[in-house]
């Protein structure tokens, strides 16, 4: 190619203009399609710019006739089609993957302001390139020039901290996905290709271009392409690991990956058109962010069971969070359908949250196991609801706000034997979720109160009543935020249910056999100096023996599994049991002392029975409680 | 339209239902009264849906003023209105006013679960088509394009290769639908660059520019998706088609077969093998015209799917035609165009931009449809999962 004798004048006239469209038609010369204009001279790209301007010029010349207005028309065909190769090739080079990790670290650390200079750690990590060049090479080329790293890193400084200025509180971090001097490239033909009317084939381009861009970090940070019937059939640790992934790749793809596309269009198009920047965003992130948006859909719309509430919530959260800068990113009319759906989804998984809710005092009333745990201990059921609604208090902030009403107690299970019945009226001023998780410890007893029915033996029945309503107290005390929420009223309640469980046990256990140490019916009748009927205090004696031995070897295996509440029950018995039988014992010894074989009836001394109820509620087997006792 | 009377007298019936008080068995007369006039109702409904175009259907002058030819936007639309109304009133058969025990007996535990798997089936192609329709308003931009630049005269050089250009990439994005997204990226205004800035770049190769992938897992089809839906779709006999049964099954028919016309319509990823078996017995009155509609529909699938057309949407169908002839125009055209010619193309020209108008008016208005729809199936299948749980009887697993 020839340099231009008429470089530099203000107008070069139709003709020169026309020969320099016509010698970059690459539809005719083999040189213009081996090259581009704008990898080439600047004063080349100055020289065909002018041309085209001189081009559109002539269009609106009302002095040219019907032969030069068709040569105008297509000059300018000829001159817009290599315009958009030109357009379609400066966007290709410049699509990047982000480095997804370092974007990430940014998110994490300074989450709440948008900074300026560090923009930079946002490397065109580019793999793709290292392959055929050497790094540096190519990190030169990824920013079109060699000598423009430096304007760039200035640049980004420059544009952020203007950003910064309204929109501190966001957590929006925008990046430059192309240099400023390439923008202006792109500006430059935009604006021609506009003016032109080919803003649908500029738009189109644009959008075909970034869009792979953004499939290409998508990839990167595995948002994956999943249909609703897909995440309905894994398994839920599967999803779990998914929704975490999510939350992650989601707060990447709004805050920095849209925000930045926006951005670009903003640079690229702002001032040259009305909503030409909005069109050119929608049309490459619309179906990227309803990709993205289709997986929280799933998940909001997935069947409830209770295991799935904190992640739901987890996913809720995140949104919520997000929804802010969803808004502003999405803050066009045209976008108005992605704004739409965030809050759709949003509001289902609230839903989905009270639903899971219900369907978790559903089953905690329904759970229908049968068989009795050994020993009175601590049923599965109750540590794993306990340990539930500790979780929930966890969630205190998302739940007090999503859980609006009270727990449906009357109304659904109304007349129903197989329901508690309870009274909310004392616990007014309490939030519904509160409520809720008193009626769940109230059901959770329900149905306790239902299993300790299988048991035989009325004490064990008591016992494991204490144990687990004592569990459920100290999980609540353990806890300060379920502690504040279940409220001193109720856990007073509750503590009184557990003491009254354990005295209901002593009484169905001691009373018999303390029964044997009474006076009454051993004293002979009749004469004043009455002497006391030793065939009838042997028989004290071995009903005491046989019963107490009985309840020592049955309630050893008997399971207290808090040493602290154990404890307190043994020196409750001893304080009963071992007063009675020292006094007994020393009213009635010396007549059978006096007797044959005194050892066949007092069988143990105070200090047997002390060491006796040691045993009690250990939980031993039964072949280990008998080793112990033939020591 | 008969539309008004139905509603009413089916929002009469459901405030008789709330104040009812529903013994377990004796409401079997009420039961078949329901059910008569849900049949009736499908059937009135679908015949709407069948009437307008026969007369429309054997005229070939595209230029038909019909209102709703078969498989235009706007007869896709009052299909998902119907859709909607016996959605709606489906669910009021089955769940109001009724005792939840009732529909987790034998063979409704079967049946239920079954229809709720469609449901989910039937999400995932709303998403699909939604994300098809993108597909069919990127053709109304090209096509778009086209209009503009034949718009001007008289007729130059300059604006019959930018209207090819368009036109051409409308074609590709047309033909190459289906396997792998449309592909329908801008071509180069010139053939493979050897040098310059693309040989340096080819490593990206495998960026598939394209401006429109497919937002659905890649093994996702949704002709597979339509044949699971019908699999094991079998009309209720002896007494069990006087009760319960025969609701599920007239609304799991319904479902499908709209599905499967929207899929047929509108571009969706994977539809080899849609030519649907449609297991609906023949002497069923209610489905007359829904099986009319599969013929005449299914037919059309047949002729175009050898072609890989880019669904049977009426407005796609009529832009194909006249991108056709209007490539061929460029293709012989030579500076001064001929008046006859010129006029010819002119009538095309305006052809073309009525039916973009006809996209730019209903493309909008039919993804927020598909949205409503979308949403209804959603609340329906919580609704039915809720019922379900709350007799704690589901055994089998439900997706």
């Amino acid at each position: 190619m020839e340099p231009p004798e008429s470089y530099g004048l203000e107008t070069i006239g139709f003709e020169s203009a026309e020969k320099i469209i016509l010698r970059w038609d690459s539809t005719v010369s083999e040189e213009a399609r081996e090259k581009m204009i704008f990898e080439g001279d600047r004063c080349e790209v100055d020289r065909y710019l002018q041309a085209v301007d001189e081009i559109q010029r002539s269009i609106s010349s009302t002095t040219i006739s019907d032969d030069d207005q068709t040569k105008v028309n297509s000059a300018v065909q000829i001159a817009m089609a290599r315009l958009e190769d030109e357009f379609r090739n400066i966007l290709l080079v410049h699509i990047h993957a982000f480095d997804i990790d370092s974007l990430l670290a940014d998110l994490g650390s300074s989450s709440r302001t948008t900074t300026g200079g560090e923009n930079s750690d946002f490397l065109e990590d580019d793999h793709l390139e290292q392959e055929e060049e050497t790094p540096t090479a190519a990190a030169a080329s990824a920013f079109g020039d060699g000598g423009r790293s430096g304007d760039l890193l200035k640049h980004s400084e420059s544009s952020t901290s203007a950003v910064s200025s309204y929109r501190s509180t966001s957590s929006i971090r925008e990046i430059d996905l192309i240099p400023y001097e390439t923008i202006e490239d792109l500006k430059s033909i935009a604006e021609r290709m506009i003016a032109a009317g080919y803003l649908r084939e500029c738009i189109q381009v644009y959008g075909s271009v970034r869009k792979s861009a953004v499939d290409l970090n998508f990839k990167r940070l595995g948002v994956e392409k999943l249909s609703i019937g897909d995440i309905q059939r894994l398994e839920w640790d599967a999803l779990e690991t998914k929704i975490r992934r999510w939350i992650r790749a989601a707060k990447v793809c709004v805050r920095i990956l849209f925000a930045s596309e926006k951005k670009l269009c903003e640079q690229i198009f702002d001032g040259v058109g009305t909503a030409i920047d909005d069109a050119c965003f929608m049309e490459t992130v619309k179906g990227p962010a309803i990709q993205l948006f289709n997986f929280a859909e799933a998940i909001s719309i997935s069947r409830r069971s209770p295991e799935k509430l904190f992640k739901i919530l987890d996913l809720h959260d995140a949104l919520v969070e997000l929804l802010p800068d969803i808004e502003v990113v999405f803050d066009s009319k045209s976008s108005d359908s992605i704004r739409v759906q965030a809050a759709e989804i949003l509001s289902r998984l609230a839903e989905a949250a009270r639903g899971i809710l219900s369907e978790f005092e559903n089953a905690v009333l329904r759970e229908p196991s049968r068989v009795a745990v050994p020993g009175g201990t601590i049923h599965p059921l109750t540590r794993y609801v306990m340990n539930y609604i500790s979780l929930i208090s966890d969630y205190k902030q998302t739940l007090i706000d999503l859980i609006m009403s009270k727990p449906s107690t009357g109304s659904r299970y109304s007349g129903d034997p197989s329901t508690p019945d309870m009274d909310f009226t004392e616990l007014e001023g309490k939030t519904p979720l509160a409520l809720h998780l008193i009626w769940i410890i109230v059901i959770l007893q329900f149905n306790l109160e239902g299993k300790s029915k299988h048991y035989k033996d009325t004490s064990l029945a008591h016992l494991f009543m204490m144990n687990n309503v004592h569990y459920i107290v100290q999980k609540v005390k353990g806890s300060p935020e379920l502690r504040e929420m279940i409220g001193d009223d109720y856990l007073k309640k509750l503590t009184g249910k557990f003491r009254q469980a354990a005295t209901s046990y002593q009484r169905a256990t001691w009373v018999k056999v303390l029964y044997c140490l009474r006076d009454e019916g051993l004293h002979v009748s009749g004469g004043f100096s009455s002497g006391v009927s030793k065939s009838a205090l042997r028989e004290r004696f071995k009903s005491f023996n046989a019963m107490f031995e009985e309840v020592h070897r049955t309630e050893a295996t008997w399971f207290i599994p808090d040493s602290q509440l154990r404890e307190e029950l043994r020196i409750s018995i001893s304080e009963k049991l071992i007063p009675a039988y020292r006094s007994f014992l020393g009213r009635f010894r010396s007549h059978i002392e006096s007797g044959k074989h005194p050892e066949n009836y007092i069988k143990y001394s105070v200090e047997d029975l002390e060491t006796a109820v040691l045993d009690f509620f250990e939980g031993y087997s039964v072949s280990q409680h008998l080793r112990r006792r033939s020591q | 339209m008969r539309a008004p009377e139905y509603q009413g007298s089916f929002l009469g019936r459901i405030s008789i239902r709330r104040n009812q008080v529903m013994s377990m068995e004796g409401n079997h007369d009420q039961e078949l009264e329901d059910l008569e006039l849900f049949q009736r109702h499908i059937a009135d409904r679908f015949a709407d849906l069948l009437s307008p175009q026969l007369q429309t259907l054997s005229e070939e002058s595209p230029s038909s003023t019909a209102a709703d030819p078969l498989l235009s936007i706007s007869w896709l639309r009052k299909l998902l209105d119907v859709f909607l109304c016996c959605e709606a009133e489906f669910k009021a058969m089955l769940i109001m006013g009724r005792d939840p025990s009732q529909i987790t007996k034998p063979p409704l535990d079967r049946l239920i679960p079954e229809m709720l798997d469609r449901a989910v089936k039937a999400l995932d192609i709303c998403n699909a088509v939604t994300n098809g329709i993108e597909t069919v308003r990127h053709c109304q931009k090209l096509a778009e394009i086209a209009v503009t630049a034949l718009d001007q005269k008289p007729f130059g050089d300059g604006q019959v290769k930018r209207a090819k250009k368009a036109l051409s990439s409308l074609m590709m994005a047309m033909v190459g639908e289906d396997k792998e997204g449309s592909n329908y990226s801008r071509s180069w205004s010139f053939g493979r660059r050897s040098g310059g800035a693309a040989a340096n770049h080819k490593d990206r190769g495998h960026l598939h520019l394209r401006s429109h992938t497919w937002s659905i897992s890649k093994n996702w089809s949704a002709a597979k998706q339509i044949q699971a839906m019908t699999a094991n779709l079998q009309a209720p006999r002896g007494g069990e088609a006087s009760g319960l049964p025969s609701p599920v099954y007239i609304m799991s028919t319904v479902i499908a077969f709209v599905m499967w016309t929207m899929v047929a319509a509108i571009p969706c990823q994977e539809r080899n093998g849609l030519g649907m078996h449609f297991p609906v017995p023949k002497q069923l009155v209610w489905a007359q015209s829904m099986i009319a509609l599969h013929e005449k529909i299914g037919e059309e699938w047949k002729k175009k799917e050898k072609k890989g057309s880019v669904g049977l949407l009426d407005e796609m169908q009529r832009l194909e035609r006249s991108a056709q002839s209007l490539i061929e125009f460029a293709d012989s055209f030579q500076f001064p165009a001929e008046e006859e010619r010129v006029e010819e193309v002119a009538s095309q020209v305006a052809e073309v931009a009525e039916t973009c108008q006809k996209m730019a008016d209903g493309l909008v208005p039919l993804q927020l449809q598909l949205r409503e729809v979308f949403h209804r199936i959603v609340r329906s299948r919580t609704e039915i999962l809720d019922v379900l749980d709350s007799t704690g009887k589901v055994s089998a697993p439900i997706i």
